[in-house]
């Protein structure tokens, strides 16, 4: 029965039969007649409005719907908090990573020599200082990343980290197509795999020599990249401003206009199968380009920031201690030629990555010193003749990961089965990790710069002559370094993490053999040089990313 | 799906064999944004147009259908939906994709006879059977107690139509004079319970569910809801005076330009002009403008005093910058 008929027996029956029972006269019924027809009317008005309300509910849901259509979503999880239009093709995100370190040193030292007491504070009889047990802020980087019209994508991140403000990543990204996109700005050079996981992936605090000594970090320039073969071939083809071993490029114009080239094929060839395989990829890569250092610097061999215009890089410990760094009035002066073989591997909670480089570097001596501080450019390249020489030094490291608590390894970050809650009685993710990796500089480095074939290393007593000094000197730099890599990741949920590595590094050379005074040894003998005193270190951090 | 270089290399193989043979024949696809209730039309149309056009070409055409309220659609069309063709329901929809989106060149309406519009149409008056409330005229509407049923003129072409007769039918009676013309048109407003986005929308308001006493209605959309959507349940009131409805029909140069199918879309609205596809209008019950179709016809369409949009009005850029435009004359009477 319907709403209508209902209410009109609820209201009009009853009426029409007390109307019976109690009255019989014409008028009665009369005035029940024209009551029944208000009666009527009115129920018809409210059976109007009754469907008028429900119409009205229908076309606002109908708006509401088509409004979904054009109304932006605001979107917040543990992947950021962001806007996205209706459509999905224009996006920004809001991401943020913060990694608070702590290093203690059991054992160490820090590169200040050929500094004063006065300017270094207290050296030891080596000339070397301890290492400082700090606290540091590694990484602070807000990103504003996302996307528009549907397949341009942006980047930008700065880091206010380590005492600095730059620009780490400002990017935009071209998706033409799933096998050509294009990505232009400063970015990470599609070179070293260990740098293309993201900082707040990786697995240990500081990445390998591979990756921090000598291959790229962040460059200027213009990459063409694609996935192809069903996705399981990655290649990346680049235009770079070009910069030194593990350089990260500054933001502006560079000093020195040759381009740096880079390509880079990775492979993951059983992607799509079940079996142990689906979690392997390898590649190669590599870089080449021509650079010449500026060449008339007031030369002074106790500052890193050389490297920016020398066009050499210098190298450091896992506990990010000065190990190398090329001699006062060394430049870079030609060829820079990088490989890097490279492999990864993840199968359940395991996780393998290798990865080896090697760069080849042309370097000379300059005259060194400004001509305003009196220095003399005698060549018209402004290096002395026959210094120059083809330096190769190489790197590699294997590392390998494992999830006691069972979740899936995998390149990029872990998502705990049960987020760590005392009340619940979850405890996270923990990741047992360990890692070896060394770097080995090539001999040629710590010999005569000037009649290259007369020793293994420089002969004692040259140092008067500025011909007679070595590309590097042994006595203040390693030739090599060694890296044992243990420790243990807690990821207390997606977006937190903690993080503690003990790293122990043995160093060949890098010290003057112990009596000789660092100020009268320039450039010392094989017979006057020791090993570097190792360097033990415990590294923690506390990790939020989102 | 991506496809692998073995699996592009065959297929482009594949490709250099079987091109002389695809040349000939082409599979495709047009888009037709159109207004509310063209439905029935060009779900007719477009089955005999790609009949037609296989049969001329060997090409096969699909053709797809968009339909809602004619601003909207404009809306829509400018903000990116590809339309290869636009049958909207008023010709100032049309002129907001040159105006908006330089989509078609602003001399549009010049491109195909009549100002572009192959059939035509009118706003007639939709009553419940035995007419209860009595409604013969315009001035029956501002009656207290009358519902009427209209869509929004904001969204839907047809409600323009709607508002203009209305407006049109109150200069005649009271002379010219605006404010009075503006409380008639407010009263019949006011007696509007339901203001739907487009005139299908309305109908089902109407027909449906029973809501109102009277639908203004496009001609062939009180034509449908009578003889199809509820026999015997409704009669067309026509008024004594409406409007003449001349819906425009356009390619969507820029669109049509970028998917290659220019040709097939201007031969798409040419058919229209055709025998078969003024037939096809005439059936469902849109005026044809080709006279021999119009003839045959003519007992389906009863007589009206229509006025025209240009003589009355201006033309529609004037009268939707006066009418509909923010603080427009519907904004100025239209109580929510």
């Amino acid at each position: 029965m319907s709403f209508k008929k209902k209410i009109i027996r609820a209201l009009v029956v009853p009426m029409i039969a007390g109307s019976g029972v109690f009255t019989f006269s014409g008028n009665a019924l009369a005035n029940d007649s024209a009551e029944l027809e208000e009666l009527r009317a009115l129920v018809q008005e409210l059976d109007q409005k009754v469907k008028v309300l429900a119409r009205k509910g229908e076309v606002n849901e109908e708006a509401a719907a088509a409004a979904k259509k054009d109304t932006p979503v605001v979107k917040a999880s543990e992947k950021g908090f962001g806007l996205e239009s209706a459509d999905g093709k224009n996006v920004i995100k809001l991401r943020g990573l913060l990694q608070a370190d702590y290093r203690s040193f059991q054992q160490g030292a820090n590169d200040v020599r050929g500094r004063s007491n006065g300017r270094a504070g207290s050296l030891d009889g080596d000339g070397f200082h301890d290492a400082n047990d700090t606290g540091l802020l590694r990484r602070v980087r807000p990103t504003i990343e996302g996307t528009v019209q549907g397949k341009y994508d942006y980047r930008f991140t700065p880091d206010f980290g380590n005492g600095n403000s730059v620009v780490v990543d400002a990017y935009i990204d071209a998706r033409l197509d799933p096998a050509f996109k294009i990505r232009a700005g400063k970015y990470k050079p599609f070179v070293g795999l260990e740098r293309l996981q993201g900082g707040g992936d990786i697995k240990f605090l500081e990445r390998s020599y591979v990756t921090n000594a000598i291959l790229p970090n962040r460059d200027l320039g213009v990459s063409v990249y694609g996935d192809i073969l069903g996705d399981k071939l990655n290649y990346a083809f680049g235009v770079n401003n070009g910069v030194v071993d593990g350089g990260n490029i500054s933001s502006g114009s560079e000093f020195e206009g040759n381009k740096e080239f880079t390509a880079r094929l990775f492979a993951t060839p059983f992607k799509d199968e079940t079996n142990a395989l689906a979690g392997l990829g390898f590649g190669i890569a590599g870089t080449v380009t021509n650079i010449d250092g500026e060449k008339n610097l007031n030369w002074t061999d106790s500052s890193a920031a050389d490297a920016t215009r020398n066009g050499l890089p210098s190298y450091v410990t896992n506990g990010q201690q000065t190990f190398f760094r090329y001699g006062g009035g060394i430049v870079a002066d030609g060829d820079r030629t990088r490989i890097a073989p490279q492999a990864n591997w993840y199968y359940g909670p395991f996780g393998l990555i290798t990865e080896y480089a090697r760069v080849s570097q042309d370097v000379s001596k300059a005259v060194g010193g400004s001509p305003a501080a009196g220095g003399a450019i005698v060549t018209p390249e402004g290096v002395l003749e026959n210094t120059k020489r083809k330096l190769k030094h190489d790197a590699w490291q294997i590392a390998g990961s494992y999830l006691i608590t069972g979740e899936d390894a995998s390149f990029k970050g872990v998502k705990p089965k049960n987020d760590f809650d005392l009340e619940k009685g979850g405890w996270g993710a923990w990741e047992l990790v360990a890692r070896y990796s060394e770097i080995n500089l090539d001999e040629d480095t710590f010999k005569n710069a000037s009649g290259v074939n007369s020793g293994e290393f420089g002969a004692t007593g040259t140092a008067a002559t500025a011909a007679g000094l070595a590309y590097s000197d042994l006595s203040r730099s390693a030739k090599s370094a060694k890296s044992w890599t243990a420790g243990v990741n807690w990821y207390l949920n997606q977006n937190a993490k903690i993080q503690l590595n003990y790293e122990h590094t043995s160093f060949d050379g890098g010290d003057l053999a112990e009596g000789l005074a660092q100020a009268t040894n320039a450039n010392a003998s094989g017979s006057n040089v020791r090993d570097r005193e190792s360097e033990e270190a415990l590294l923690a951090r506390l990790q939020v990313a989102f | 799906m991506k496809k692998s270089l073995l699996t592009i290399a065959l297929m482009a193989a594949a490709l250099s064999i079987t091109a002389p043979i695809s040349a000939l024949a082409k599979d495709i696809t047009l888009l037709n944004v159109s207004y509310d209730p063209t439905r029935e039309l060009y779900q007719d149309f477009n089955a005999a147009f790609s009949k037609h056009w296989q049969e001329k070409t060997g090409d096969k055409v699909t053709i797809k259908a968009s339909h809602g309220g004619s601003g909207k659609q404009a809306r829509a069309i400018i903000d990116g939906l590809d339309a290869d063709v636009a049958t909207l329901a008023l010709a100032y929809d049309v002129d907001q994709l040159y105006e908006k989106g330089r989509l078609i060149p602003k001399d549009w309406q010049k491109r195909l006879a009549h100002n572009s519009s192959p059939y035509t149409s009118t706003i007639v008056l939709l009553v419940r059977k035995g007419n209860p409330k009595g409604i013969k005229d315009w001035d029956d509407l501002v009656k207290p107690g009358v519902s009427v049923i209209t869509p929004n003129p904001k969204t839907s072409g047809g409600a323009r139509w709607n508002y203009l007769a209305a407006w049109a039918f109150a200069q005649k009676k009271y002379g010219g004079d605006e404010a009075k013309t503006k409380e008639f048109v407010g009263k019949l407003l006011k007696n509007v319970p339901v203001l739907d986005t487009g005139a299908r929308g309305s109908t089902t308001t109407f027909v449906e569910r029973g809501i109102g006493d009277v639908l203004l209605a496009w001609e062939n959309e009180a034509f449908l809801a009578q003889k199809e959507l509820g026999v015997g349940k409704f009669e067309i009131v026509v008024p004594s005076l409406s409007i003449l409805a001349e819906p425009p029909v356009t390619v969507v140069d820029k669109f049509a330009k970028k998917h290659g199918t220019e040709a097939v879309a201007k031969a798409y609205l040419d058919y229209l002009y055709t025998e078969e596809g003024q037939e096809i209008a005439a059936k469902n019950y849109y005026r044809p403008t080709l006279e021999s179709v119009a003839k045959k016809y003519e007992s389906q369409f009863p007589k009206v005093n229509l006025i025209k949009i240009d003589e009355e009005f201006g033309g529609w850029q004037k009268a939707q910058k006066i009418h509909f435009s923010d603080g427009g004359t519907f904004d100025q009477v239209y109580q929510k």
